[in-house]
């Protein structure tokens, strides 16, 4: 089965930092919320499990909100250590551009479990983005907003991912 | 003539049970943001769809806004509906409209 293969990811150590750096600010946004109700962002990682039914909603997000809220903690915590342990990211020490191992290409293996963390960490922080990011359609896009390209870009990651991991032809 | 186990009659009374109760639905919505590739990976990976009926269904949220993904009891539906939001899906339970 797929499930079992291991990807390879192949990324600069720049990008894999960057990756960190988001990864990071994930983590820190998790720790620090106090729930759904205080963030539309953390509130989009648990939606309304019923839309008729504001009561069962809320009975339902009681029970589910702390665990899955913990798994994207997780998920975090995996994704770091795959960069740490693979990509020697450090992710307490800046980036400097000038660097040139910055631009060294590294190989980050994921094995079946790390795979799974890493995509729905990717989309879960393209969640988060696209709440910050107001995206309502498909369509959505302002070249001139910075923001649109991490968006995009971790986009384009997830898919490569997505497609490793699930090429079965 | 056979007759029928006590334990039988028990399996076909709560078989005609549930088809007098409407069953609970998963559906998943679409939304702009969890990508084509991804949902079709989830639908394989979670329920274990091969892949032509994975992408049927993602296709079919992706463009009648939302499908029906599972069938059953409230609290299938309502383990499913975690699942989903565990991966990011926006997945709700209803009951099977009549």
């Amino acid at each position: 089965m797929s499930e079992r293969r291991v990807v390879v990811l192949e990324v600069t150590r720049m990008e894999a930092a960057h990756i960190a750096g988001l990864v990071t600010q994930f983590a820190e946004l998790l720790d620090g919320t106090e729930g759904s109700g205080s963030d539309p962002a953390i509130a989009r990682l648990v939606p309304d499990a019923y839309r008729d039914d504001a009561e069962a909603a809320q009975e339902f997000r009681d029970v589910t909100e702390g665990d899955l809220l913990e798994r994207r903690r997780q998920d975090a915590g995996a994704v770091l250590t795959s960069l740490h342990e693979q990509a020697a990211i450090d992710t307490t020490v800046e980036v400097d551009v000038s660097d040139d191992a910055m631009m060294e290409v590294v190989a980050v293996r994921l094995d079946a479990d790390a795979l799974q963390a890493w995509l729905r960490c990717l989309a879960a922080i393209r969640l988060v983005l696209s709440t910050r990011l107001g995206i309502r359609s498909e369509d959505d896009h302002n070249p001139e907003d910075p923001r649109f390209g991490v968006y995009e870009w971790l986009g384009y990651r997830l898919d490569g991912l997505v497609r490793a991991a699930s090429s079965d032809d | 003539m056979m007759r029928a186990t006590p334990e039988i009659d028990e399996q076909v009374g709560s078989r005609r049970r549930e088809q007098t109760m409407p069953p609970w639905q998963t559906v998943v919505w679409n939304d702009p943001v969890n990508l084509m590739s991804y949902v079709t990976h989830v639908f394989r990976e979670y329920f274990g769809f091969d892949r032509p009926h994975a992408e049927r269904l993602m296709l079919a949220v992706h463009h009648e806004g939302h499908a029906v993904v599972s069938e059953g009891a409230r609290e299938q539906m309502e383990l499913h509906v975690q699942a989903m939001h565990d991966y990011g899906l926006w997945a709700t339970i209803r009951k099977a409209p009549q």
